[in-house]
């Protein structure tokens, strides 16, 4: 059990593999789609997702949950929530209390909103679970540029064997802490505000009311994170706001699903019904119903919330967050 | 209710106790003082001149405190420790550790005694019924213990916590109102032909000679709360380990002292619950992987509360007044016992103690033949949870703490499902809610400035709610379970029930019948019996 395990041949779990791989250490990457594991093995490449990027030739891909169970103890789990529970599901049949289980994932996982380490609690034996985030895009990874991330777990050796594979250094830095909660709900509810962001940046709203925004988001977030039992500071590490400039960026924008949403969304543009909606587009309706549920203010979400609903439009919803009365910050 | 299974085959055994007591202390003695020196080496921090200063520290401060001859005579020992310090060589500093530990250690200790347990099993329960009977005959007293099963009733899965007890060990974990506690769960465990369980009794309840007597020959060990130091909890915690190693089983009150507020307990102490752990650890790396740990967790469900007084009295004090050893409550006063049993505990229904499914030592359920179950039914090994790099079982503590803050979240959900609500839980919450909604506030300190004469509820109101409120505990399992008795009576019943026993034992009546009214007679007390429903929300859907 000597490999990194990555669970997902996605944009982000190919680069961290990749990345990992080249860094020296075995990397066993499962994926369900027997054509990308064929052309990762075969052709050291994944166009669909990481279009021009050679793997590492250390990079293992396999079709085999099993293979992955019995070669990597520390597995990062690297697919969209809404595939999470499935994968969670079939990573059950094979894991034992023996692994270690760290989800990269933005959003509460399915319809009930539950936080992925719930959903991997749930499905699997594994109990020392921890959870990655941070401003780290596939991008970044594969071309060697600086980035960073936060693994949080309560378990200190779930944090030392993943710094062990991804603290990779100049390229890579891993942070460490043991608030999972707010690491979750961080990286959760980050997502959520680039949809926001997105939303203001289309009616290009100039920096000053953008900057009042930001700050904002930033209170609303820490409030909603120590409310759920987080540390709120938490929101202001690499897993709230350093996800939420990076998306919100010129640059990293342009690939953030939220914050293109958010654009559109800005543009008066609806998405098709029954669409498949981007990870941080759930995480804002999950947001919304989590501050109804725990009754705490959370006007910005609340309002993309409304416009994801159709009872408002971006330029109602800002309308209604700059009439929102101002408190003691 | 319990399967026909003789008594005497719940193994005791506390029996081969006093063979092993001192293999145990040597035990204890030798990992705390290893554990001790060994940190020693490696950090300057733990060195053994801080250990032994921040003993002393500690120690003069409580005899500062107590006063008293004796205490000035410890005292003077204890500073002359504290002066000698730091002249002392390494190898002084190490004997005086070792004497430390053994000092404690042979504090904690306790004995069993067999005569005593066959006295206090076989001939002390008739005499104390014939005492706390109603009925004055010795040949009604024995009638009287015969019908001792009824009195306390004994619920909950009694069949998976015996096959659990044939496995392995128990570690029984029950909620805490009251120091009858301990004798009612000594009961409980014999009724349901479980065996007796060593446990960790305050010391100031070994200040009366007479309880003293039978704690220290029973098994029982000392826990004294004003030690705070951690040399001392570590003694503990090693010689709780040490015990559930050997097999034997154990009942840890994990909310560490009587509840206060009669809430149902969410924040655990984890200091012994983690021992269950460190003791299966201890085994499977002594190659004894078959020796399992089972934590049952358990309710004692009063329909009144011989303390409720003193205990709601002590809530509502001042933050950061309140005492957390009482010594002058209604059980230091015998009087106060024999009129709580003669009243209150000899009605049917009064007492229920509730055992829960026994959960392995990481909060995992176990099937029907004690081995470990996931989320998903799915038989675990619960070894591999221990597990380091290599694969072998290691020892990591700051691991096994998370797994033990998991356990006690796991218990305090167990508590919630198996809290069974008595009569006078779902009067004083129906009446309690209507008093809130009637006066606008939900602020308990002003509903409690209310002159109490000005409060009273329609019955007809009442039953509503009583009604609702049982409604809302059926749908939802994990809030817990309202009374066979209860369930079945109409909810005029339930208030006759409850105003029976809120009349009769508390110095003042907490309600009483006026007219087709309910008349509130203590405010703090019907807030004290409100809050075993307190975790179920006004709406009855959980949050």
């Amino acid at each position: 059990m000597r490999a990194l395990g990555v669970v997902g041949a996605g944009g982000f779990g190919t680069a961290l593999a990749s990345v990992v791989a080249r860094g020296g250490h075995p990397v066993v990457l499962w994926s369900t789609s027997p054509d990308v594991v064929e052309e990762i093995n075969r052709e050291r490449s994944n166009r669909a997702r990481l279009p021009g990027v050679e793997l590492a030739p250390s990079l293992r891909a396999t079709g085999d949950a099993r293979e992955l169970a019995e070669q990597a103890r520390l597995i990062v789990v690297a697919v969209s929530s809404t595939d999470v529970r499935d994968r969670a599901r079939r990573l059950g049949g094979v894991l034992d209390g023996r692994h270690m289980l760290v989800h990269a994932i933005g959003a509460a996982a399915g319809p009930d909103d539950a936080r992925v380490s719930e959903v991997l609690a749930a499905e699997t034996s594994v109990r020392r679970l921890g959870s990655l985030a941070g401003p780290a895009l596939p991008a970044d990874l594969t071309a060697g540029r600086f980035a960073a991330m936060v693994c949080a777990s309560p378990f200190d050796e779930v944090t030392a064997e993943a710094r062990r594979f991804l603290n990779l250094p100049p390229s890579l830095r891993l942070y460490t802490s043991r608030d999972l909660l707010g690491v979750e709900a961080s990286a959760s509810l980050s997502g959520a505000y680039t949809v926001a962001i997105g939303m203001a940046d289309s009616l290009e709203m100039g920096p000053g009311p953008r900057a009042v925004l930001l700050t904002r988001v930033v209170a609303e977030g820490q409030r909603l994170v120590a409310a759920m039992g987080g540390e709120p500071k938490t929101f202001a590490g690499l897993a709230g706001l350093g996800n939420l400039l990076v998306r919100t960026s010129a640059q990293g924008g342009e690939n953030a699903p939220g914050y293109q949403f958010g654009r559109a969304l800005g543009r008066g543009q609806r998405p098709e019904s029954g669409a498949r909606l981007p990870d941080a587009v759930r995480a804002a309706g999950a947001g919304a119903r989590l501050a109804r549920r725990l009754r705490q203010r959370a006007p910005i979400l609340e309002a993309v919330s409304r416009v994801l609903d159709g009872e408002l439009d971006a330029r109602g919803a800002a309308a209604l967050l700059s009439d929102t009365v101002a408190l003691e910050e | 209710m319990t399967a026909p299974r003789p008594v005497l085959e719940a193994e005791n055994r506390l029996v081969r106790f006093n063979g092993e007591r001192d293999a145990i202390l040597e035990v204890v003695e030798r990992r705390v003082t290893g554990a001790y020196l060994a940190a020693a080496e490696r950090s300057p921090d733990a060195s053994l001149e801080y250990v032994l200063n921040d003993v002393a520290y500690a120690e003069i401060q409580r005899y500062e405190a107590s006063g008293g001859q004796r205490g000035k005579k410890s005292l003077g020992r204890w500073r002359d420790l504290a002066s000698r310090l730091g002249r002392m060589s390494e190898a002084e500093k190490r004997a005086e550790l070792e004497k430390l530990v053994a000092h404690y250690a042979r504090d904690v200790v306790g004995n069993f005694n067999p005569r005593v347990y066959r006295f206090a099993n076989d001939i002390l329960p008739p005499v104390m019924s014939v005492l706390f009977s109603p009925v004055s005959s010795l040949k009604e007293g024995l009638a009287a213990f015969d019908s001792m099963s009824r009195r306390i009733q004994i619920d909950g899965e009694l069949e998976a916590v015996r096959t659990a007890c044939d496995r392995g060990t128990l570690v029984v974990t029950p909620t805490h109102s009251s120091n009858m506690d301990s004798i009612v769960l000594g009961f409980a465990l014999r009724v349901a032909q479980l065996p007796p369980c060593t446990y960790g009794a305050g010391k100031n309840l070994f200040s009366n000679p007479f309880i003293s007597y039978f704690m220290h020959n029973l098994g029982a060990y000392r826990v004294d709360r004003r030690l705070k130091f951690a040399l001392y909890k570590d003694v503990l915690k090693e010689y709780s380990t040490a015990l559930l190693e050997r097999g034997f089983h154990s009942l840890f009150f994990p909310g560490g002292t009587r509840c206060r507020s009669n809430v149902v307990e969410s924040h655990l102490k984890l200091g012994l619950l983690g021992t269950g752990l460190a003791a299966y650890r201890n085994n499977l790396m002594n190659a004894l992987p078959h020796r399992r740990i089972y934590v049952v967790p358990a309710t004692i469900n009063y329909r009144l509360v011989l303390e409720a007084e003193t205990l709601m009295e002590d809530y509502l004090a001042e933050t950061g007044k309140s005492r957390y050893i009482i010594e002058d409550d209604e059980f230091s006063r015998l009087g106060r016992i024999v009129e709580f049993v003669r009243k209150i505990l000899v009605h049917e229904g009064s007492v229920v103690v509730r055992f829960g499914r026994p959960l392995d030592v990481f909060g995992n359920d176990v099937d029907d033949r004690g081995e470990s179950i996931d989320a998903r039914g799915r038989e675990i090994d619960p070894a591999t949870y221990l597990t380091g790099e290599g694969g072998a079982v290691t020892v990591d503590h700051q691991r096994e703490s998370v797994y033990t803050r998991q356990l006690g979240a796991r218990i305090a959900g167990e508590f919630r499902r198996e809290t069974v609500l008595l009569s006078s839980h779902l009067v004083c919450r129906a009446v309690y809610d209507a008093v809130v909604e009637r006066t606008g506030t939900p602020d308990v300190y002003r509903l409690l400035r209310l002159p109490t004469s000005a409060v009273s509820v329609p019955l007809e109101d009442v039953a509503g709610r009583v009604d609702r409120l049982r409604a809302a505990v059926a749908a939802h399992p994990e809030l817990g379970v309202v009374d066979d008795r209860v369930r079945a009576m109409p909810a005029r019943e339930v208030m006759d029930d409850a105003i029976r026993a809120l009349t009769s034992y508390h110095t003042k009546p907490v309600v009483q019948l006026a007219g087709e009214r309910l008349q509130v007679g203590a405010m703090k007390l019907l807030y004290y019996y409100r809050n075993r429903t307190a975790h179920v929300p006004a709406s009855g859907e959980p949050s």
